[in-house]
């Protein structure tokens, strides 16, 4: 089975090629981030304005290094949200058109679905299996128990763990976006200073807007007092406390749920010491940590969930789909 | 014998949502209605019950006009892509027109019209355009301004209009229409800077 997938919720415009789930043919990548980098973030007007200029190229390139007959196409699955409207709607529907044109049944895919399911094309999944997905929109701990069941232990309260490194960054006067940079800085520096706990007790829930407002009245109290800010020492300290509390809680649902594998999602996946803390850490199961170019946004992991939502499902939700920016991972 | 041209036009920068299918200077069908912000969900299945009533295929259309804008953004970008990932994987002539031509294009009188589409706090979209022996010209560019102030400045008599099914057959009689030669640079026509690069260029 072939399937052709779209994936434009944020600021990157992406079409993938994949055969039978795993066997990725393309993935082709059109990144805006040098664009939304002047403006300190994605703005969403420019983001939906880039996703319109790239699409056909996107496509056309995609097609091309595939090597494939469009004709051989099975199943068109496209990223329905969460995300951007204005961006999702232009994917969406540059997808439905690619569907008509070409006579595909189409489907929607959960965006953290396809985080979720970049970890298929490595591994098969053996169930349960615990997932914890960690972005610049989400912080989620869930429990799979077949293919495309997904239940929510846990989550974040306030901000998502990428959204904290975002604005750690811009408090130390670092660019956009925050989680590389913070991370670099992070290697070349130790744990020395002082961190608020943000373990929330015994729940899967996170909090992440606590810890980020230490940070900020540490830098402001330091400068208050003239003394230097070691900023290697507090990105470390800061990622620390939070790959520690991601780890502690992944361990806890593992243990609780009888999991026999335990996967990493989600573009914070990319993180050096949450990588190793968790390859050295998670001992008892098979850990899956998705190759960095599939960490963040791309295609292939919609195809991928689309492909397994299709085993499952087989419904063609035809011309009427639509996206929507906030919609629950069922 | 001539062929007669299929013909698939869309135009989605207002609240309308418009889609027809001509065979030569022939409306086959047409949908032209006010929306909710849901041109998403309208579009595409009105166009494939358009093209199954006319049992056209995507693949038998020779030529696509789209309404280019300017008007609002997130439902402009919605027809526009469909046109332009039609065009780009079926090989087919897209040619683009402005959509407040198209709002001209519904008044059936001679002489000026003045289509206006919400750009919303206080501004909207505007051009001059006249209807002479049933052709539309455009007398006076399109330019994003107050309305009130627009229209002080002209001296002519005219007509305003917000809305209006689409005359084809006048489009298709005028000079308005302007073939995309490479379909991956077809993008809407915003007529304006998004405010993150108008703040970013003031403050270098
Ligand atoms: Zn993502």
């Amino acid at each position: 089975m072939i399937v052709l997938s779209v994936e434009s919720s944020c600021d990157e415009t992406s079409v993938s090629i994949i055969k039978d789930g795993t066997n990725v043919l393309s993935n082709v990548v059109l990144s805006q981030i040098d664009i939304h980098k002047a403006f300190g973030g994605v703005v969403p007007e420019i983001a939906s304005r880039e996703h319109i200029k790239g699409i056909t190229y996107v496509f056309e390139e995609a097609l091309m290094k595939a090597n494939i007959n469009k004709h051989d196409i099975d199943l068109v699955a496209v990223t329905k949200g969460p995300g951007l409207i204005g961006s999702l709607l232009v994917g969406i529907n540059g997808a439905k058109a690619f569907a008509l044109s070409n006579n595909i049944p189409i489907i929607g895919v959960h965006h953290i679905a396809g985080h979720i399911y970049a970890n298929a094309i490595k591994e098969t999944f053996k169930f349960p299996l615990v997932c914890l997905v960690v972005s610049g929109g989400h912080t989620e701990l869930i429990l799979m128990k077949e293919h495309f069941s997904f239940e929510k232990l846990g989550e974040t309260l306030d901000d998502a763990v990428g959204e904290a490194y975002d604005k750690v960054a811009r408090t130390v006067g670092l660019g956009y976006p925050g989680g590389p940079l913070v991370d670099n800085l992070a290697q070349q520096g130790t744990p020395t200073y002082d961190m608020p706990d943000i373990s929330l007790g015994d729940t899967y829930d996170f909090s992440f807007s606590g810890i980020k407002s230490h940070i900020i009245n540490t830098v402001h109290n330091l400068a208050q007092r003239k003394e230097k800010l070691n900023v290697e020492n507090l990105c470390a300290s800061f990622q620390k406390t939070v790959t520690d509390v991601l780890l502690q809680k992944s361990l806890k649902a593992i243990e609780e749920y009888d999991a026999k594998m335990f996967l990493v999602a989600g573009g914070v996946a990319a993180n050096k010491d949450l990588r190793r803390k968790i390859t050295e850490q998670i001992k008892q199961v098979e850990v899956i940590i998705p190759d960095f170019s599939y960490c963040t946004d791309n295609a292939a992991m919609i195809g991928v969930a689309g492909y397994y939502q299709y085993q499952k499902y087989t419904l063609d939700e035809s011309m009427g789909l639509s996206g929507k920016s906030r919609v629950e991972l069922k | 014998m001539k062929k007669l041209l299929k013909r698939l036009i869309i135009d989605s920068a207002t609240k309308h949502l418009y889609v027809s299918l001509y065979k030569g200077n022939q409306e086959l069908t047409s949908y032209y209605k006010k929306g909710n912000n849901d041109h998403s969900e309208k579009l595409m299945p009105e166009i494939k019950r358009q093209l199954d009533t006319s049992n056209i295929q995507v693949s038998d259309l020779d030529e696509i006009i789209i309404g280019i804008g300017p008007g609002s953004y997130t439902g402009l970008r919605i027809g526009v892509v469909v046109a332009k990932m039609f065009g780009w994987d079926q090989d087919i002539t897209v040619k683009e027109v402005s959509s407040l031509a198209l709002i001209a294009s519904s008044y059936d009188q001679e002489g000026f019209i003045l289509p206006e589409i919400d750009a919303r706090r206080g501004n909207s979209f505007l051009g001059l355009y006249k209807n002479k022996d049933n052709k539309l010209l455009l007398i006076e560019k399109e330019e994003l301004t107050n309305l009130e102030t627009y229209k002080t400045n002209l001296t002519c008599e005219f007509t305003v209009l917000s809305e209006g099914k689409p005359n084809i057959t006048k489009i298709l009689n005028s000079s308005v229409l302007r073939e995309v030669k490479d379909i991956h640079t077809l993008t809407p026509n915003y007529l304006r800077k998004t405010q993150a690069e108008k703040s970013l260029e003031t403050n270098k």
